[in-house]
């Protein structure tokens, strides 16, 4: 069974036939083309699909396509202003924070949702006083970065370049 | 030669870095095809037996399913010796979850929807997939057929010595199945027109891919074309190419061109692209009252496949690592119904220094003998196998740089004695080393462009470990032009043949083709060439090969907390210092040290795969049951390097990186933990239960 | 696969009426991975993510006690975000939910559905006397939390009906949650804890997560812990808690667990941390308790 969705795509419009079956990531990747959101596990485990779903971060390998008619999808590759890399991305290059790259652009999409939900006063697991804004230090953004799996396993570079980018 | 460390520039930022960070890279999965099918495939559901039937009727009566392929329709391939790739040739099963055929759809919906109504019936036959030390399973590798085996080792006689020893230790160690789990998982778009076969795949060589594709359809290998500027992380899983990509090239015999893609599910890469075997290791050390080795003993045992054997070699570890008058040096394998394992980042050395060095580390504790210390009593002149000279071996330097460094010299032997609140503190040392590989045969085009500009052309792949841009410095540096003149390819055969990434050889090998064939090309071509000047050439044998036992080498620190009430552990700081020839971009190199020592750490504490015997397959077949480390897990890495010199190791000087970061890791934490707790943990990983015995 | 997409609660519950066997569906983060996995392959899903309703919290009053009821879609980075301080014991379960990304769409109601032993959210809703409100088109009911788990992934919900809400008292005293788990963060738990104390009526409340069957309470525990309170004078003039009570308040607690072996643990293991998990919760709530900080809603990392 189809439905027909519109989707706000890194700033475009998309109105696209999908099966209620297709994922938001399959639609993005397989019907409009928009492969920087990977898929690494389908399960929301890995955390490479992760794309800012109207302004929060999201793994969308667990969302139907059809779920999420007139949201905005910003994906790392719509973060950049064409060969200007975003701050979170700038970081990231001067760090090495990626080897194989599989995982980096769930990992910037991650970071900067992140950033603003630390903005926002949100608490993480690790915070230890709920009554003061959030000090981002390493164990915040390890926390807080940790549905983002990297086998290449550059977390340390990747802790070193968010908290660049955040200063 | 030695001292201190600290790169002064840390060298370019990758060149493939902002299509990286953008998801723009396309991996092999995402190359835009014109009407792409789907496949999806079907696997046994039992572990040992034939396929009696198959009842397709439903699942083609899907919509949108253009195919349904068994081993009823599928043609025949040439039998090349790789039981792997010989998919859907016979109804036999010989492990849970083999590939017995698989549907193609328009969508991968409908693929998915119609390979679960096929309908299979199977002859079930009793199957063994639990490892175990048991005659009925276990034989000894024929090393003669191989030159990847060693055979066994046996000099003087370690029993006597052992009697005679002032300090002894006899311990037994096991390692699990691990699975590679790099993020992007094994995935192939296969098309065939009147040229030939595409495939844009995942993998760690496309020139290798070819060299088996091609026979195995019996076309020449100039008709197929393997594709793959990104890949994204393989650690072994994708050194040869699996049945997955004969089957995908298989369905796409029966689709008019059009191409057909297929990335395997995560569960399924739990069963079809390999994985670190289990092994059961034990090591027997002698030494005298000073502490020096007078024997080592190392026995492995480790799981294979009936299907097709693969020998990880664990025990191998300890034949060159110290001096020892007497030794014994076997490996074992145990064949069972199961798939088939493969190389994982420091295939035996991994698993083989876990044991030797937990064991130097009992060997130290019960001589009263600092860790450090006994190492550096055991450094050998020569190899002590080859006697061969070392072409350079830094580990004393690697130890005490990286003590020094680590402040181990404040260090209280007692184990179990420091505790902050619920914690209990250790710290360890383990040694690491790596074979300086070099695989021959590749080859490099150097084509001047036009106005200094040259374009640089090598079959080989970056799998994440920044070849890319290595390649780039060290053509650029040969051609004696700045970086931004020389545009390197790769990825695919459309370049010059490469092996494949793997063994820590890539820059090794890749980056003496393509010095050597800047050589040759200024030879031809002198220093003004003109535009279009063009030479392909590749590296010669070392003349030093054969000569010098050669290595990298590494000392792997790490501090470790246990909790006291619950044996949770955590590791808040490790140091790796490390010996491996010339850095030739620190920044990247860096990566290549750091991501092996977390994958350590990640082996050390969370991964296992947990196979259930009376069914013959993983059961915690996904990222949340197979934990590999998370951002979380990983405290402060630090890494250093010594600065080496070796003029032997080949025209580059470099060693390999890759996996030697791995290599001890598990050790040290292991230590550490000890030191903690005073309980020794000879079973990885090293789970909070196993602290409360 | 048709997939429904009500546009309100009464809708809603009409299309559940007609199709009994639909999956309800609205962070996605439970139901689509079964789904992803080939597990289950249902004709019909239902979508409640259009119902404004079910995103909603609000302030209420159960038999004269003051309540929060949360709409079964309000997602656990909400819960942690709005509701650290009310319902503090909660909160701290929803930070170690998941990841961040699965906090951001991931409910309670889709949690208490999935009824997962190992659910995060279950123990601090226990340990609170939490009940669930449900309701189809025959109407709504209330039950206390502790009689909806009814097996493992098992519930006592008719086909017809849904999870409209959650009913939590507000916290009157402190609570405490805490997890084990083999890794540091994104983890299935080995198992889970929490405990809240509840001066004004002079009781004890407790969750077990991992440890049997369905998530479950300590009865004897509570009953324990709140007798020897009493019978001490500790509730109106605190003091620190003899060892031997503290003490047997973990036995009782690990002597409630009914735990399996699995991947992630034994059920010796479970047994054994279970315990260490209560003394600690409590030591930490009694501190809390000592120190008149009733609400902080504080992390203590273990």
């Amino acid at each position: 069974m189809d439905s027909e969705i519109t989707l706000w795509v890194d700033g475009r419009r998309e109105t696209l036939s999908v099966d209620t079956r297709t994922t938001l990531l399959d639609a993005l990747r397989e019907r409009l083309g928009v492969t920087s959101p990977k898929k690494g596990c389908d399960h929301g485990q890995c955390g490479a699909c992760t794309v800012l779903l109207d302004g929060r971060r999201a793994t969308s390998c667990l969302t139907f396509a059809v779920a999420n008619d007139e949201s905005e999808v910003v994906t790392a590759e719509g973060l950049a202003e064409g060969d200007e890399p975003h701050p979170v991305q700038r970081a990231l290059l001067e760090n090495d924070g990626f080897q194989c790259g599989y995982c980096t652009p769930g990992q910037v999409c991650s970071a900067v949702g992140m950033l603003d939900e630390v903005k926002s006063g949100w608490p993480s697991y690790v915070t230890e006083d709920l009554d003061e804004s959030v000090e981002l230090d390493e164990d915040e953004i390890r926390e807080r970065m940790s549905g983002n799996l990297c086998r290449c396993g550059a977390y340390a570079n990747i802790v070193t370049a968010i908290r660049e980018a955040a200063e | 030669m030695t001292g201190a460390t600290r790169a002064t520039s840390p060298g370019p930022e990758r060149i493939e870095g902002h299509a990286k960070v953008t998801g723009t890279a396309r991996y092999a999965f995402e190359h835009p095809v014109a009407d792409p099918l789907y496949l999806h495939p079907l696997r046994a559901t039992i572990a040992r037996g034939r396929v009696t039937s198959v009842d397709t009727t439903a699942a083609e009566r899907v919509d949108g399913v253009r195919l349904v392929l068994t081993h009823h329709n599928a043609e025949a391939l040439v039998p090349i010796g790789d039981p792997e790739l010989a998919v859907l040739q016979s109804d036999e099963i010989a492990f849970r979850g083999q590939l017995i055929g698989a549907v193609v759809a328009e969508t991968q919906e409908s693929a998915a929807h119609a390979a679960d109504l096929v309908e299979i019936r199977y002859e079930r036959m009793a199957h063994d997939s639990d490892f175990r030390d048991d005659a009925d399973i276990v034989y000894t590798p024929d090393a003669d057929a191989s030159p990847m085996l060693s055979p066994d080792l046996e000099e003087g006689d370690v029993d006597a010595a052992l009697a005679d020893a002032a300090f002894t230790v006899d311990a037994t160690y096991t390692t699990p199945t691990e699975h590679h789990n790099p993020l992007e998982p094994h995935a192939v778009i296969a098309a065939w027109d009147d040229d030939g076969l595409t495939l844009h795949d995942s993998n760690q060589g496309s020139h290798l891919v070819r060299d088996l594709i091609a026979p195995l359809f019996g076309v020449d290998k100039e008709r197929v074309s393997v594709i793959s500027p990104h890949v994204g992380g393989a650690f072994g899983s994708k050194g040869m190419p699996h049945g997955h990509v004969a089957l995908t090239a298989l369905a796409a015999r029966h689709t008019a061109g059009r191409p057909v893609k297929y990335a395997l599910s995560r569960t399924q890469m739990f069963e079809l692209v390999g994985y670190r075997p289990p092994t059961r290791q034990r090591v027997r050390l002698g030494a005298d009252r000073e502490g020096r080795l007078v024997a080592t003993e190392h026995d492995s045992l480790e799981q294979t496949s009936r299907f097709k054997q693969y020998a990880e070699q664990s025990a191998s570890a300890s034949r060159e690592m110290y001096t020892s008058p007497n030794r014994r040096v076997t490996n074992r394998l145990a064949a069972l119904d199961v798939p088939a394992p493969t190389w994982m980042r420091a295939p035996g050395e991994a698993g083989g220094m876990y044991a030797l060095e937990s064991a130097m580390d009992e060997l130290a504790v019960s001589a009263g003998i600092d860790p450090v210390e006994l190492r550096l009593r055991n450094e050998p002149e020569v190899a002590p196998v080859s006697g061969l000279p070392f072409s350079s071996r830094n580990l004393p330097a690697c130890l005490r740089e990286g003590a020094e460094r680590f402040g181990w010299h404040e260090r209280d032997p007692r184990p179990g004695v420091r505790r902050e609140g619920d914690w209990l503190v250790g710290t360890g040392v383990a040694a690491s080393s790596f074979p300086s590989l070099f695989f021959p045969g590749s080859l490099a085009t150097i084509r001047h462009e036009s106005g200094g500009k040259y374009r640089v052309e090598i079959g080989a792949v970056d799998i994440g470990t920044g070849s890319r841009t290595a390649l780039t410095q060290l053509a650029a540096e040969a051609l004696e032009v700045p970086v931004e003149a020389v545009e390197l390819w790769l990825g695919s055969t459309e370049q010059p043949h490469a092996s494949l990434a793997g063994g820590s050889a890539g820059t090794a090998s890749w980056g003496s083709t393509v010095v050597e064939a800047v050589r040759a090309f200024r030879t031809e071509h002198g220093h003004d060439p003109v535009s279009g000047a063009e030479t392909t050439a590749g590296a010669g044998k070392n003349p030093d090969a054969g000569e010098y036992a050669m290595h990298s080498y590494g000392a792997q620190f790490a501090e470790v907390r246990v909790n006291a009430d619950t044996g949770e552990v955590r590791v808040p700081r490790m140091l790796g210092v490390f010996a491996a020839g010339r850095i030739v971009n620190p920044r990247t190199a860096r990566s290549q040290f750091l991501g092996g020592m977390t994958m350590g750490i990640s082996m050390a504490l969370h991964e296992h795969s947990v196979v259930d015997e009376r069914f013959g397959h993983v059961v915690n077949h996904d990222l949340a049951g197979y934990h590999i480390a998370g951002n979380a897990d990983v405290g402060s890495v630090e890494v250093d390097w010594i600065d080496e010199h070796d003029p032997h190791v080949n025209p580059v000087g470099v060693k390999g990186i890759g996996e030697i970061g791995i290599v001890g890791t598990a050790a040290a934490i292991g230590n550490a933990a000890h030191h903690a707790t005073g309980v020794r943990v000879r079973d990885l990983p090293l789970t909070p239960e196993k602290f409360l015995r | 696969m048709d997939f429904l997409r009500p546009a309100g609660w009464s809708e809603a519950l009409e299309a559940k009426a007609n199709h009994p066997d639909a999956t309800p569906i609205a962070g996605g983060t439970d139901v689509m991975v079964e789904l992803n996995f080939d597990h289950r392959r249902p004709e019909t899903l239902l979508d409640l993510t259009r119902i404004e309703q079910l995103r909603e919290w609000s302030r209420t009053e159960r038999n004269g006690v003051p309540t929060v009821r949360i709409g079964a879609a309000v997602p656990y980075a909400r819960l942690i975000e709005e509701l650290g301080t009310t319902l503090p014991g909660l909160a701290m379960a929803a930070r170690t939910v998941g990841s961040p990304q699965i906090r951001n769409r991931g409910t309670l109601g889709g949690n208490l559905a999935s009824a997962s032993p190992a659910g995060d959210g279950h123990p601090p809703l226990l340990a609170s006397n939490a009940e669930i409100e449900l309701e189809s088109v025959r109407g709504s009911r209330t039950l206390p939390l502790a009689d909806f788990f009814t097996g493992v992934k098992r519930t006592d919900m008719a086909p017809d009906e849904l999870i409209a809400a959650v009913h939590v008292p507000e916290g009157t005293g402190p609570q405490q949650f805490s997890k084990i788990g083999t890794r540091n963060a994104m983890v299935i738990a080995v198992c889970t804890f929490a405990v809240a104390l509840h001066p004004r009526r002079r009781g004890v409340g407790t969750g077990l997560g991992s440890a049997a069957p369905t998530p479950r309470s300590a009865t004897e525990a509570e009953e324990f812990l709140a007798g020897a309170l009493a019978e001490d004078g500790q509730w109106d003039d605190p003091r620190p808690l003899p060892a031997s009570v503290t003490e047997r308040f973990g036995e009782l607690v690990a002597r409630a667990a009914a735990p399996i072996d699995d991947v992630r643990g034994t059920a010796g293991y479970r047994t054994h941390a279970l315990h260490v998990l209560a003394r600690r919760t409590l030591s930490w709530a009694w501190d809390e308790y000592r120190s008149g900080t009733e609400l902080s809603g504080r992390q203590r990392c273990a």
